[in-house]
This record gives C-alpha cells, structure tokens and sequence, in this order.
C-alpha cells in the first residue's frame, strides 16, 4: 500500500516532465505547446517528484524512505520511456 | 567545449581534441576491457537480490515455511544440537530464519582442523526441529553472491582485487559516460525504435541514465565493500598496536572474537532469555545472528546481533551477554560518524534491509544495469561492423570481440540455467555434489563460447539465445519431474518463494526469446550510401513531425560523430 | 639492408614509438599514478581533525573518488606531460599532510 502511494505520485511526475520538453509535446500532442503551460507543467512536475518523496519519507523514515524513493523513480522514469516508445512504435506503423 | 573545437595546430599535429571526444574513447576502452567480466558480476549481483529464494528452490525437500519461528524457541534448538555436534568449539554462529530464509545456517570454529580441511564448518538446520537440515547437498544461490565478487576456481583474494578492478573501470566508465552525454537530461527519454546502430545506442543510453543513480551507488558502494583489502593504506598506517586495531574493529565489524577460555566448565545459560531481552529491545523479528563463544566455559560469551530488515546499514549493533549467567555485559548500537557512512554504503550495495517491493527494485534496476552493459559490448561491433570492409572476414580483435561477447551474454543466461538444471538432475547421494552444480555452470559456459567461435556470429547469438530461452522455460518442467512442488501446487498453497521464483524463470525464458527474435531479424547496416532508402511509409510525416526526427538526429549526430571517430 | 631502407624502418619504429608512447604514459598514470595518489589522499586524511578510526575510514572512501577524478583527469589533458604533472601537483600538498603520519607522529 505504501509502495503503491509513492509510485502513484512518482509515475504521473515523470509524465509532466516529460510533457514539458517541446520534443515529446511535438511527439504526443502534434504541437509544442506555448511557454506558460510548458513551465506549468514543468513546475507541475516537479512538485509532484517531491510530493513523491515527502510521501515516501513520511511512510518510511529517511533513509529506507530516501532509498526506497530512488528505486521508484527509476521505476517510473523507466516506464514512462518505455510508454512513449509504445506510442512513438504505434503511430508508425498506423501511418 | 565541442568536439567540434579544433585549435590551432603545428603542421603534422593532430588537432586538439574535445573532452567529449577524448571522454567518450575513455568510456568506450575502460568499458570493453572490463566489460565481459563486469556482465557477469551484474547479472550475478542481479540474481543475488533473491539469493535466499534461489536457495529454497535448490533445497526443494524443506517444506515451505508458513510462519517465521521465533528466534528464542529456534536458537536453544539448535545450541543444543551443535554443543553435541562439536562439544569443543571456540565459536559458532547461527544465521536466523526470517521470511525469506527457512533455514538456520550456522558455522563453526574448528580447532584442530584435520589436514587440508578448513578451520571452520558449516551446515543447515531446521527451524522447527532443531535438526540438520536433510535436502540435497548444494550451495543454493549462495554461489551466485560469492561468484558476484569472488569468481572461483581462484585464489579468493585475486579474485577479489580482481573484482575491485574492473568495479573502478566501471566507475571511470560512468564518470566520463556522463561527461561525455553531456545533454543528459534533454535527451533523457529520447529513444529511437528499430534504427540499427542508433537505437543500440539509445537503448544503452536509456538504461544508463534511467539507473544511473543506481549503477553509480552499486558501482561506488561495491568498492567500498572491498576497500579494507584494496586501500588498506590509511589503517596500517594510523594503527600500530593490537588494541587500535581491535577499537577500529569495533567500529565496522560485531565480529567478537573468542578469548581464552578459562578451563572452567559451566553450562550455557538459557540462550532463550537472552534471545527475549534482545527481542523486547528491537523487536521480535529484529533478531538476525546469534554468536556463541566458548561454549560451556565459564568466560562464554553470547552475542545477538540485530538483523538486517529495514535498517539500512550494517554497522555493528548487537547486545553481549555472559554466557554462563545471562548478564547482559554490553549494548553496541552507535558508531562514529565515518562508520556508519560506510555502514550504510555497505547496506545500500546489499540492499538486504529491503520489502519485497524494494527488492524487486533493486532487481528490476540492477537488471537494467546488466542490460547497460550488454547493449555497451554489443554496440561496439554493432558500430564498427558499418566501418569493415569485408564485413564477412573481420579483422581478429573484432572477431574476438564478438565471440566474447556471445559467451559472456548469451552464454552466461545458459551456464545460470545449467545449474539450477544440475541441482535437479544430479544423483542426491552424489559425491561433492555441490561442487559438480557449480562445475555444471562453467561447462555449459564454456561449450557456448566453444559454440560462438564455431557458428557464424549471428547464428551464435540467435541458437545461443534461443537455448538460454529454452534452458530458463523448460525448468519448472523439470522440477514437476523430479520433485513433489509442482508449480500449480505452489501457487494454491500460497508458496511464493517457488510460484515466484518459477513464473521469473518463465518470464526471462521470454525476454531471451524476445531477444533471439529481434536478433534474427535485424539487419546490420553498411556505412550509408545516402540513397532513399524505402523507408516505411510511417516516417513520410506531417512536417511538425519531421521536424522532430531531424531535432532528435541533430541532437544525436552531435554526439554520433564523437564515437564515430573513435578508434578501434 | 641498406642505409635508407634501415632509416626507414627505424623512422617507422620511432612514429609508432611517438603515437604508442604518450597512450601507454597516460595508461600508466591513470591506473598506477592515480592509485597511488588514491593511497596518498586517504593517508593525508588522518591530519583530520577527528578519531584516529573515523579518519581512516573517510579517507579510505575517499580515495575512490579520488582515484577516478585522477583517471579522468589524466586522460582530459592535452598532453601526457601535463597529466603527470597535475598528479605530482595533486600529491604535494597530501604528501606534506600524510608524511608525519607516516613517519608515527600521529597528530592530536
């Protein structure tokens, strides 16, 4: 239940910050998206990483919450690669 | 500064080279030298997350343990079976059962070894009955931990200092792999799919930046497991004397060491007591060894030393008692500040305080590093194979090269696969039947480089590949032949370590067929005649998508030229 | 062999000897040089001012990172000259901190 709280908040941060590089808007959305909302949800981002964290410390202390973070964001780094690539691999082969 | 820089150069100099030209050569040479080797050591570390389920899947005829036993009924057990097994020892020790271990192992000190036997022995015992544990003789997944560090059929301390080294190639290789990728974070989550060299490159990329916390932390936290050995510089010359030796000891290590017995014999007092002031202090399944010196004498000593879960460290922290009378002498939980950094370094590159989730972590993310070095080897023939001219008869580096690679990746998955194969298959009353499981992993290692030099290069992979798939699918097969815990009757009774362990088998059965089938379709690329190649409609794009693929390409050509030009 | 042909070959052997030789010279400060100024930075930390223990195992964790910066730094230089130069440069002043370390006079 703990694990899947921090993973909850960590996966959506990765997919913000990912949402705020003009490649990947370009990518998913077929346009880059005007600065304002791009640093809104850069900021977004950010906060929601951190809100990760502060979940993972309170549940677990420092440092098994500290480590126990890490390995989650790498987690969800990891999957939110691994999405885009599915998407980028579909819309190919639909074209 | 660019790898574009040139300045200006006396006639017949080479021109300067950028850092990230000069970088990326580092990163490329201190990875291929090390890199079959440092494989193996990350696979092996990988596995060893789940050392413990390894193990009870190789001991199949102890039962699955339902409950974790209580410390303070299971230690007076035992002590009572080994102060009958070896009346005279100066000092056993038992390793508890906890969740993931359903077993007690113990070792002991042997006096007067006989010749060409060690000085200490070891064995399991059951839990619940005290006994020594009857299952096939075998190492369990002990052996992929020590082969982590220590290899074998070696001299352990060259395998060690062996193992050092090619951890501080790694190291160097990180350090100049992110000066030279110095767009890290941009270029974080760009892959290209299906692209030849460039998603080599990608894929390698990816699985380094995505874990680079990790890999640089396992990388810096397994050289300062060895360190005692390999800089051992500062101790010997800040401590002269036994007894500096001894508080520096103390610091990092609830080793106690035996003293003179006093030739007075007095029984040992209840270790269950002490066991339970241990457990009221740190709770009951904090318990994690129990050390007993001079057993039966009157200067006993009883050491019970905090376990490992959820205490990220390893620093020493245990409770001592007087063996004959049960007093409690001595609480050591503090240490000084540089002590318990390096304590819990230590515990980071174990990872044993972790749940099962943060151990699947660890194993997931460690995975990830033991493809980061995979996709490095393979990328280096992957790229210079564009620049052969006759693609068909390499020069011997590359071929060496190549081969070695398809042993030390694909081979390895197979000898990993031999083993667990062996400990099923080998007669149980065998003779050193322990040993011939580990024999059985080198010989099959060793008949797939045999193999790789013999087929061409991309047959090698693709059979190799292949039939580590079938090596890793085809054992829960075999375990429903040879013993009575098939996989469905694991999972009804709610045996995960076996369902668990069974379905992971299956599930990297499918990565390597994933793997093989990749390999057999992918086409190596000639270094480009630019013509217009027949591209699959899908990248005729709208033009805000082109303009991505010539952003991303640009993005990467600025980095593909510097290890392009980088030499073989 | 004649005269030109053997200066030829001997101007051969010298090219190679110039392209192999720096290479070889930073492989050698980079593996050697900068284990020994590793070695030499976790002495020098027990001019530290803390337990004689603590020191020793800061210093010994240190050196690691030591070690790699000397790697990379060897190989970052323009020159295998300047590579040996900034290790020498690097160890004076760990010298000066380890020698009476060294030598039992152990600081307070």
């Amino acid at each position: 239940m703990n694990h899947l709280a921090i993973q909850l908040v960590s996966l959506p941060a990765f997919a913000l910050l990912a949402l705020a590089m003009d490649r990947h808007q370009l990518d998913l959305l077929g346009r880059e998206l005007p600065p304002g909302p791009t640093r809104g949800l850069r900021m977004a981002g950010w906060l929601a990483l951190l809100a990760s964290l502060a979940i993972a410390v309170g549940l677990k202390g420092w440092s098994l919450g500290l480590v126990t973070w890490c390995g989650h964001i790498s987690l969800s780094a990891a999957i939110v690669l691994l999405t885009m690539v599915a998407w980028e691999r579909r819309k190919s082969v639909k074209k | 500064m660019t790898a574009n820089d040139k300045k200006h150069s006396k006639p017949g100099k080479p021109a300067a080279r950028g850092i990230r030209q000069t970088m990326s050569d580092l990163h490329i040479w201190a990875g291929l030298l090390v890199g079959w080797i440092l494989y193996a050591m990350f696979l092996t570390g990988t596995v060893s997350y789940f050392k413990e389920e390894i193990s009870q899947w190789m001991r199949p005829e102890v039962a699955h343990q339902a409950a974790v036993p209580d410390a303070a009924e299971v230690v007076p057990r035992i002590a009572e079976e080994l102060q009958q097994m070896v009346p005279g020892s100066s000092q056993w020790s038992l390793g508890m059962a906890d969740a993931r271990n359903n077993v007690v192992s113990a070792f002991w000190r042997i006096a007067k070894p006989a010749k060409g036997e060690r000085g200490f022995g070891s064995a399991v015992f059951d839990p619940q009955t005290g006994q020594k544990v009857s299952s096939r003789e075998t190492v369990g997944g002990e052996f992929f931990y020590r082969f982590h560090f220590q290899f074998h059929y070696m001299p352990v301390l060259w395998a060690r200092w062996l193992a050092s080294f090619c951890a501080m190639f790694m190291l160097v290789a990180i350090v100049s792999g992110v000066i030279t990728h110095k767009k890290i974070f941009v270029d974080f989550f760009t892959f290209r799919w299906g692209k030849g060299q460039r998603s080599w490159l990608d894929a390698h990329n990816a699985l380094s930046v995505f874990g680079l916390p990790f890999h640089a932390m396992i990388t810096y936290t397994g050289l300062v497991t060895l360190m005692a050995m390999t800089m051992p510089w500062a101790s010997s010359a800040a401590f002269k004397t036994q007894a500096e030796r001894q508080a520096m000891q103390s610091e990092i290590s609830a080793f106690v060491p035996a003293g003179k017995p006093s030739g007075q014999a007095v029984p040992l007092a209840p270790l269950g007591d002490m066991v339970r002031q241990a457990q009221q202090r740190w709770g009951a399944d904090r318990i994690g060894r129990v050390t007993v010196n001079n057993a039966g004498d009157a200067s006993a000593r009883v050491i019970v030393t905090y376990g490992d879960f959820e205490r990220v460290s390893i620093s020493p922290k245990y409770m001592l008692f007087e063996g004959s009378t049960g007093k409690l002498l001595e609480v050591k939980d503090q240490v000084g500040a540089a002590a318990e950094t390096r304590g819990v370094l230590y515990a980071l590159h174990l990872g044993r305080f972790g749940d099962t989730t943060v151990r699947w972590l660890y194993f997931l993310t460690s995975l990830a590093g033991t493809a980061m070095v995979g996709t490095g080897l393979v990328m280096w023939t992957v790229k210079r194979r564009t620049k052969l001219p006759h693609p068909d008869k390499p020069y011997f580096g590359f071929w060496l090269v190549e081969r070695l690679n398809i042993a030390a990746i694909a081979g390895l998955s197979i000898g990993m696969a031999a083993m667990l194969w062996a400990n099923r298959l080998l007669p149980l009353g065998m003779e050193k039947r322990s040993d011939w499981e580990i024999h059985w992993f080198f010989i099959l290692w060793g008949a797939s480089l045999v193999w790789a030099m013999l087929r061409p290069a991309k047959r090698a992979w693709v059979e190799l590949l292949w039939a580590g798939c079938a090596a890793l699918a085809l054992l829960p097969v075999v375990n429903v032949l040879t013993t009575d815990r098939p996989l469905w009757r694991s999972a009804i009774d709610g045996d995960w370590v076996f369902t668990g362990l069974e379905l992971t088998l299956l599930a990297l059965a499918a990565l390597h067929a994933w793997l093989a089938v990749r390999t057999w379709r992918h086409q190596p690329k000639r270094k480009p005649q630019r013509q217009a190649a027949p591209r699959p409609a899908a990248n005729s794009p709208a033009p805000a998508a082109r303009d991505v693929d010539s952003g991303a390409t640009a993005a990467s050509a600025a980095m593909a030229p510097d290890l392009q030009e980088a030499r073989p | 062999m004649t005269s030109p042909a053997l200066s030829g070959a001997l101007r051969a052997a010298l090219t190679k000897a110039c392209q192999v030789g720096p290479l070889l010279s930073r492989i050698v400060a980079a593996i050697g040089g900068g284990y020994a100024l590793a070695a030499v930075a976790s002495v020098a930390a027990l001019a530290l001012p803390m337990d004689k223990p603590q020191a020793v195992l800061a210093g010994t964790m240190a050196s690691f990172l030591v070690y790699t910066g000397a790697v990379v730094w060897v190989f970052a230089v323009r020159s295998a000259t300047r590579a040996w130069l900034g290790l020498l440069l690097a160890a004076i002043p760990l010298l000066l901190a380890a020698w009476p370390v060294w030598n039992g006079v152990t600081p307070a």
